[in-house]
């Protein structure tokens, strides 16, 4: 361990520890561009400069390493008029078109000029005019006039993907960003650039000129699109909808966690989260009574519709003849409540999986299969195997059906001909699709941003996703459905009446099963 | 799109990064032999050099344009480089260029149509004791006035 001393407190770190990171430990900001710490330190910016005693000139603390004794100060004079100078530098080339950039109000630009820089400028030169919209990505739009050139998407492309499609070209104040002959960013984790640029020099395309970030609140969650469970924020709008049409869901943004995706998440994720929230999304609950005869249902009348045809089979003895196709898209705690109400209450045998077919993996972070409780289902017990449509067809009275992933499949039409033959068909799904239309009762559910619960990814990590965005329309969560609907044919009044919500269903999920009896 | 060198060019490519404890580190002058040979550095050559060096294209083009004794199209047969540094502006280098600029009816970063003159502004030759200067592809020329230009100019029939 090596002592130093920052701001006059001493700091115990470790040998090899730098300047900055020991700042870091100690709660002390250094402002900085272009350091990063997945990077090895670029030194480029000049604004992490600190003043150490003995040293002739400001040394760099994201390079420099402690040494035993070293004394920092991060906040004397001649350290506070060396960031003020670099401001001004930088703002002098820099467009201030702050009221139209998607960066501002979480711009570390503005936010440095606030601490260190409010200086009436010298320059009473023009500013160079460059490029405002080069487009380096699919997703991507670069601005040259407000770029600082901290060269960290360059950095990232270099040593994360280890693509190299940016580099920086040319010197002095002709430098710019650019690609290799105008070859754009494709690589799969584009996205990383828009939260890596400090400012607003790299836009996200999905992003641009939709809202102002201080209108966002962001949620902590986890992907779902693929079954690495990476960390999420959820940029959201609390107030939707405060413009009727306005999407709930703005962006979604990487959380660190080194254990699961580090600081990163990959396209497929970012821009299909948006879409999940806002694409084809199933709001109405949908009593199709005949051809061409389609009523909206209360959600009253509908568990009465439902849990009459349920105790009728059960008076009978055929509860056997309900049969569910499950997804592992469903929470821990729905497929729990799944197997406690059909396969422990109703003794349901025959139970299947339709998912989306597996993608390929890209030896990062994505893997091949695209649904985020696959583990999770198989440590509660379900055999996750893939639909039998003669089976389904022979042996179901009553089918509920969890998600829109049959249709779409290779099976394509064969599952028409099979639901015809089943008179009681459920759909239980967040987004719609041509399902719906073979369905008898269409029952709209949560997405992933709308309902509390845990997943579990591949590597058996248990996360927490949180209800975040507000549901619209006749939206409700399946804990709820499954919970009504247990209620409504009295499967075990005593032990449902007493879960009111995920948190309770996990607990007894954690008595249940002991795999889940360590917390997320 | 990818250009081969001569066998010549790459044996003595390989000389070169035979002098250097890995093969990137001999980038600058493998790219100066390059353009050496080939006149200047367009992207075929870009790609050829990072492939015999093992770079990414990208790092090539970032070096080439940062040095600017590289160039990315092709120089006339003479290349005049005029420095507009301190000591040759306040020895009055602008008139030289102006001069040059009026004489071949070009603009600097530019070529006559012939394929003759290729007239730069470059910032210091580190010439300064005979200022204002200038280089005519690698030979110095100080202490210029126009009849001084215009006698070069002749020379170089």
């Amino acid at each position: 361990m090596v002592k130093i001393f920052l701001d006059g407190g001493p700091v115990e770190v470790v040998e090899g520890t730098t300047v900055f990171k020991a700042a870091q430990r100690a709660g002390i900001a250094i402002p900085h561009f272009c350091y990063h710490p997945a990077f090895v330190p670029e030194g480029s910016c000049r604004l992490c400069l600190v003043e150490i005693e003995g040293s002739p000139k400001l040394e760099l603390s994201c390079s420099m390493v402690v040494r035993e004794g070293m004394k920092v100060s991060t906040q004397s004079p001649a350290v506070r008029e060396a960031r003020r100078a670099v401001l001004e530098f930088i703002l002098a080339e820099h467009p201030l078109d702050c009221p139209i950039c998607d960066k501002a109000g979480e711009c570390k630009l503005q936010d440095y000029y606030q601490d260190y820089g409010l200086t009436e400028s010298v320059f009473r030169e023009f500013k160079e005019k460059r490029e405002k919209k080069v487009r380096i990505g699919d997703q991507l739009i670069l601005d040259r006039e407000r770029c600082v050139l901290c060269t960290r998407c360059v950095r990232f492309l270099a040593e994360i993907t280890k693509t190299h499609e940016l580099g920086l070209f040319e010197r002095g104040i002709h430098s710019e960003i650019g690609g290799y002959e105008n070859e754009p960013v494709r690589n799969g984790y584009s996205g990383n650039l828009v939260d890596l640029c400090p400012v607003g020099a790299i836009t996200d395309t999905e992003f641009r000129f939709k809202t102002r970030s201080w209108f966002l609140t962001k949620g902590e969650s986890i992907c779902p699109l693929c079954s690495r469970g990476c960390n999420i924020f959820i940029d959201y709008h609390p107030g939707f909808p405060r413009v009727a049409g306005s999407a709930k869901v703005y962006r979604i943004r990487p959380r660190t966690n080194e254990a699961v995706n580090g600081p990163w998440i990959c396209d497929h994720g970012r821009y299909g989260y948006v879409d999940l929230q806002r694409k084809n999304r199933c709001e109405k609950l949908i009593w199709n009574k005949g051809p061409g005869s389609t009523t909206e249902l209360s959600w009253d009348k509908a568990l009465i519709v439902i849990g009459e045809k349920i105790k009728a089979l059960r008076e009978n003895g055929k509860t056997g003849r309900i049969s569910l196709i499950l997804t592992t898209w469903l929470t821990n705690e729905e497929l729990f409540l799944i197997k406690k109400i059909f396969k422990d209450g109703l003794g349901v045998r025959n139970v299947s999986f339709a998912d989306p077919a597996p993608g390929t993996e890209d030896g990062f972070l994505l893997r091949a299969d695209r649904t985020p409780n696959r583990r999770g289902a198989r440590e509660m017990g379900f055999e996750v195997k893939p639909v039998d449509l003669d089976v389904l067809a022979r042996d179901s009275d009553i089918l509920f059906i969890f998600g829109s992933s049959l249709a779409g499949g290779s099976n394509d039409g064969a599952w028409k001909a099979a639901l015809e033959k089943v008179s009681v068909k459920i759909l239980v799904t967040a987004h719609l699709n041509e399902l719906a239309s073979a369905a008898d009762f269409v029952l709209p559910a949560s997405s992933v941003a709308e309902k509390s619960g845990t997943l579990t990814n591949a590597d058996g990590r248990i996360q927490r996703i949180a209800a975040i965005a507000r549901a619209c329309g006749d939206i409700r969560p399946e804990v709820q459905i499954l919970l009504d609907l247990a209620r409504e044919i009295h499967l075990d009044d005593a032990y449902f009446g007493a879960l009111t919500g995920p948190e309770e269903v996990h607990r007894e999920l954690a008595k249940d099963i002991p795999f889940f009896g360590a917390r997320p | 799109m990818n250009r081969e060198f001569t066998a010549d060019l790459k044996k003595r490519i390989e000389e070169i990064t035979a002098r250097y404890p890995s093969r990137q580190a001999a980038l600058l002058p493998v790219l100066h032999l390059v353009q050496s040979e080939t006149g200047f550095l367009s992207a075929e050559e870009e790609r050829a050099v990072a492939s015999i060096l093992g770079l990414p294209p990208i790092k090539v083009r970032e070096v080439v344009t940062f040095y600017t004794m590289f160039t990315r199209k092709p120089l006339g047969r003479f290349h005049l480089q005029v420095c507009s540094n301190l000591s040759c502006s306040l020895a009055d280098g602008e008139r030289i260029l102006r001069h040059l600029q009026a004489k071949l009816g070009i603009g600097a970063g530019e070529t006559t149509p012939d394929g003759k003159y290729t007239l730069t502004e470059v910032e210091c030759l580190g010439a300064c004791e005979q200022a204002p200067c200038m280089m005519v592809n690698f030979d110095y020329h100080g202490n210029l006035d126009p009849e001084k230009v215009d006698r070069i100019l002749e020379e170089l029939k």
